[in-house]
């Protein structure tokens, strides 16, 4: 299943803490006209380098797929990151 | 062997039953043992590798939890394969020239979801006065 929402918590001594919520599919949407010139760059980049494109598009649609459930939680001190997908 | 299966046996070999008896009390006595308890859960998969780092160095606590499902460790093993041939030669020649003589070529993405599929029982852990960490599937 392709990631859904991305949420970003960041905070920090002697400041507000930050929150932010990426919905993937909104995101993709908007950013769909410079995807697709990526998707060409790739396509081109694969044909250079003698890489089977459907495999290169496989393998990247199951890492996306793959990624909902990856957590990523740091802190140090009184600051703390914490990057899920979800 | 239970102890009816014995005395059935011992009825057929004394001839105080036929072949056929024997096979219908045996039978009998199948379907009157209870069956296996089936409420048994077979282990559950682990499904992601968990990555946990506390470290006290600075007089700073510090603390990583990293979580990543196993999925996609077994999806980044696949971009191997797409790793152009000459890009493997220059990885090989370098690894080389840093007292590394391991030939990329040989590693296979069939070997490599084999070593994501034994993860599941491993568990890695260092202890030292001021860092711990701790590597294992959940």
């Amino acid at each position: 299943m392709m990631p859904q929402l991305l949420s970003v918590n960041v905070k920090r001594p002697a400041s507000r803490p930050i929150r932010i919520w990426v919905p993937v599919l909104p995101v993709l949407l908007v950013l769909s006209p410079v995807l697709l010139l990526a998707a060409v760059a790739a396509t081109v980049a694969c044909v250079v380098h003698q890489i089977s494109v459907l495999r290169a598009l496989g393998t990247g649609w199951r890492i996306m797929s793959a990624l909902p459930g990856t957590r990523l939680d740091l802190k140090r001190g009184h600051t703390a990151v914490l990057v899920n997908i979800s | 062997m239970n102890e009816q299966r014995k005395d059935i046996l011992q009825m057929l070999s004394e001839g105080k039953i036929t072949m056929e008896e024997a096979d219908q009390l045996i039978a009998a006595l199948e379907r009157d043992r209870p069956a296996p308890p089936t409420d048994v859960q077979p282990k559950a998969k682990p499904k992601y590798l968990r990555v946990l780092v506390e470290s006290n160095d600075d007089s700073t606590p510090t603390r990583v939890n990293v979580r990543v499902p196993l999925q996609l460790l077994r999806a980044g093993v696949r971009l191997a394969a797409l790793i152009p041939p000459q890009a493997l030669g220059e990885a090989n020649a370098e690894l080389s020239r840093s007292g590394v003589p391991f030939d990329l070529n040989q590693l296979k993405p069939e070997q490599l979801e084999a070593l994501v599929e034994y993860l599941d029982d491993m568990t890695i852990e260092v202890d030292q006065p001021d860092t711990k960490v701790r590597v294992y599937c959940e």
